[in-house]
């Protein structure tokens, strides 16, 4: 399990860096980044709506012109605002968002290995006091057992008062 | 006939209210009088709810537009049919039908145990009726269907034409139906606290009816999905939406409890692990139809918004308190039966997978409120859409996948070196083989690898899983290897069925994969005559039409396409623009194929005369619509399962 558990690590922190297969069009790697800011609410690559479609032409005309894609980007939040990024940018206050998951992550993988790793060890030190098979140790139902048998006693009852019923 | 309704209505809010304390009374006494009562009581509330939705029908396929809600969401021109699901299409409507598949559920609760006498399943059908009394009380003092217009006008305003959908006829009912079901599993969970009910028979009770809607919350978020696909316009499926994300999460919580609920049943153990879980599912259920309802974030799937927000609010924290007193009141009926023998195990890796699925519901959690909280404490209004998402679900996602691949190999309680070996070696080279081949065809990035590394992860294990339990089998089934696979699932449908929900999670990641990977995109004006290259295709404008159809102005491209030189078809894009609400809305054009869809939109047309056109290639879109319907067909095996709680407790006692 360690190195599964390596392995599932190793893939979230990986995460922190954006990895996309294929070299992506520039203009792509700005309008997948960005929002429309009219009511649609679309990532600017797929969006269709009148002010998307010139915002991409903005994006083109950019690309077109040479300016760096952090420039094109900066420019249309300079215009529309931080709305319009897809994803807020990873400081003050926003860097919850970013890390609180992974954070969670990480501290819910600790936490289940150690509730594991305890639930284990208590075993182990019980089967070292009670030996199941010390001469003279009467194993204990479980509760399990009880339960099943309790069940297998509720259903005979409705079972035969089902009969009563029918026979009334 | 709006006071008929609005009767109705209050009848069922009475019914529920009575219900809720005959059966409390009942149960506390132990008199049988009164929790026949209480059972009736639910039974009359869904058919005053049947009542009340009959009576909205008839108003709506009407036309009466004295009806504010009739008025408010269709028109004169409106196809009847849209008319119909109208009922849907707002708010008062919406819930309505809420109520209708809650009274239902809790009536199908009540008639599949109409033979139990244990008043333990009274105490669910109490919970189940509390539910009730907040949605009929909703319904009939807060926002009622059944409202009347002092002066009728003379046509209403039309249905929001994004819900002229096919599509929409059948993706709200089905969500509803999953979403309004996990109010059982809820019920279970709350009858059992409150009733200090310690046995395991409930737990395969309540994992058939979590299965049961958990597959229609499944199909739900896919026909959403395919709704997107060809309705929205924008070339893809899901767009991490608000309102997709709250479908999506208790989708993800039940499935994490599909998979410790085995861990319960087989070794007793996480037994408070499953409650909260089963209560998390249901209070986002909850959650999900505030977002859609209450108008707090921004959604394309909002269509209804009002003031309702903090009554749903109030609702979800009264249930939390009270689900989190009862499980810390009842904490050692919750006590585990077992120890955990191994982290190496499957107990191990379901608590793991347990842990991610949390997770990506946390993830999701947080990023669809926090543009809310981010305004509220910064001032600064944010987005937090696909970009965000992509970048932190698809990661927990992909660990899940690994994940799927290894639990159902590694044994119960110790998973020994050998066993390791024995299962994780084929799986692991076929794995490194997929990914070694995929950089041969020059797939780059960590997630597309790691993607296909799992796919072929997986898929080795749960072929393997099959090939060692027909081995097992060959010494008494001398059948051919089709009947030889149906049988081996028969016998055990429950494992096997989960096993092809596997297969179709695998299938349906490829296809995210391809669809998400690998897009093409070609835009640009076209004249007639002129062609716009994408990919192997060339699409040709033949011309454009425009004419009238129905309650809409359809302007249609016509396009030859053509792959080489072969001609493969001609397709229509189009743009409808609705004559009531002057709403334009884009009528995809697909053609597909099993490798691959493409997608074509006309834009419009520009003061030139050329049209707009855009084109997708969108690889492997198939493969998730393939993967759902393996995946639906895999829940169905499971659910058909007959019990076998008795045969495991003899095992285990």
């Amino acid at each position: 399990m360690k190195p599964f558990i390596g392995l599932v690590t190793l893939i979230l922190l990986g995460s922190a860096i954006p990895s996309f297969a294929l070299d992506k069009d520039p203009v792509h790697q700005v309008t997948d980044q960005i929002i429309c800011p009219c009511s649609c609410g679309e990532v600017l690559t797929g969006c269709i709506c009148e002010t998307g479609v010139s915002m991409k032409g903005t994006v083109e005309n950019g690309v077109k012109a040479g300016k760096s894609k952090k420039a094109i980007v900066d420019g249309l939040v300079a215009q529309y605002g931080e709305v319009i990024r897809g994803a807020p940018k990873p400081e003050g206050f926003n860097l919850i968002v970013w890390i609180a998951p992974f954070l969670a992550t990480l501290a819910g993988f600790a936490i289940a290995f150690m509730v594991l790793r305890r639930m284990v060890q208590r075993r182990k030190a019980a089967a070292a006091v009670v030996s199941p098979s010390a001469p003279g140790t009467i194993p204990f139902p479980t509760a399990r057992a009880l339960e099943a048998e309790a069940e297998g006693l509720r259903e005979r009852a409705e079972a035969e008062l089902r009969e009563l019923k029918q026979g009334s | 006939m709006s006071e008929l309704g609005r009767l109705a209505l209050l009848l069922a809010f009475g019914c529920s209210v009575f219900a809720v304390g005959s059966i409390a009374w009942g149960l506390r006494t132990g008199f049988s009088g009164p929790l026949r009562s209480g059972r009736r009581a639910v039974w009359a509330v869904c058919g005053l709810a049947l009542l009340a939705v009959i009576l909205l029908e008839r108003a709506l396929l009407a036309r009466d537009m004295s009806y504010r809600y009739v008025a408010e969401h269709t028109s004169k021109d409106l196809p009847l049919h849209y008319a119909f699901t109208s009922l849907w299409a707002g708010q008062e409507g919406s819930l309505l039908l809420w109520l209708l598949i809650l009274s239902a559920y809790g009536a199908a609760f009540l008639f599949a145990y109409r033979k139990r006498l244990d008043p333990f399943y009274d105490a669910v059908a109490m919970v189940v009726a509390s539910v009730m009394v907040f949605f009929t009380g909703l319904l009939s003092f807060v926002c009622s269907p059944f409202r009347i217009l002092a002066t009728p006008p003379p046509d209403g305003m039309g249905l929001n034409p994004l819900l002229q959908d096919p599509g929409m006829m059948i993706h709200p009912p089905i969500l509803y139906t999953g979403y309004v079901g996990f109010i059982i599993p809820f019920g279970f969970a709350i009858a059992v606290l409150l009733t200090n009910r310690s046995g395991t028979r409930w737990i395969e009770e309540v994992r058939r009816w979590t299965l049961f809607c958990w597959g229609f919350l499944g199909v739900g978020i896919l026909l959403g999905a395919r709704w997107a696909y060809i309705e929205l316009g924008w070339g893809g499926y899901w767009g991490w939406d608000p309102v997709e994300n709250a479908s999506l999460m208790p989708w993800l919580v039940g499935t994490g409890f599909l998979h410790s609920v085995m861990i319960e049943q087989r070794r007793g153990m996480l037994k408070t692990w499953n409650i909260v879980l089963i209560v998390l599912t249901f209070q986002l259920s909850i959650f999900g139809t505030f977002l859609t309802r209450s108008g707090v974030l921004t959604s394309v799937h909002s269509f209804a918004e009002s003031n309702i927000g903090p009554w749903f609010l109030g609702f979800i924290l009264l249930s939390a308190t009270v689900a989190t007193a009862l499980i810390l009141y009842r904490k050692a009926l919750l006590e585990s039966e077992n120890r955990m023998e191994a982290i190496v195990s499957r107990e191990g890796s379901f608590l793991f997978n347990n842990v991610l699925f949390v997770a990506l519901t946390f993830a999701t959690f947080l990023g669809t409120v926090f543009p809310v909280v981010s305004e509220a404490v910064t001032g600064e209004k944010i987005s937090v859409s696909a970009p965000f998402f992509n970048r932190v679900n698809v990661p927990i996602a992909l660990a899940l996948l690994l994940l799927t691949g290894a639990g159902p190999v590694l044994s119960w309680k110790r998973a020994t070196a050998s066993v390791l070996q024995r299962n994780f070696v084929l799986p692991v080279f076929m794995g490194a083989l997929a990914t070694i081949v995929a950089l041969a065809f020059h797939v780059t990035g960590v997630y597309p690898l790691v993607c296909i590394f799992g796919a072929a992860f997986v898929t080795t294990t749960i072929v393997m899983e099959f090939a060692r339990g027909i081995q097992a089998r060959r010494s008494v089934e001398r059948a051919a290897l089709p009947g030889q696979v149906a049988h081996l699932v028969t016998k055990n449908k429950r494992r096997y069925g989960g096993y092809i929900v596997h297969a179709g999670m695998v299938i349906l990641f490829v296809g995210v994969l391809g669809s998400s990977v690998f897009q093409k995109e070609a835009h640009g004006p076209l004249r007639t005559g002129q062609s716009l290259p994408i990919g192997p295709y060339t699409l040709t404008l033949r011309g454009v039409t425009e004419r009238q159809k129905e309650n809409a102005v359809h302007t249609t491209a016509i396009v030859d396409v053509k792959r080489g030189d072969r001609f493969v078809a001609t397709e229509h894009p189009a743009k409808a623009l609705y004559t009531k609400s002057q709403q334009p809305m884009t009528e995809v054009a697909l053609h597909v194929t099993p490798a691959e869809d493409l997608y074509m939109i006309l834009g419009g047309l520009n003061e030139d005369g050329s049209a707009s056109i855009q084109a997708y290639i969108n690889p492997l879109v198939s493969f998730v619509w393939l993967g759902g319907l393996v995946m639906v067909f895999g829940t169905v095996i499971a659910i058909s399962d007959k019990m076998r709680l008795r045969r495991e407790e003899k095992a285990a006692a």
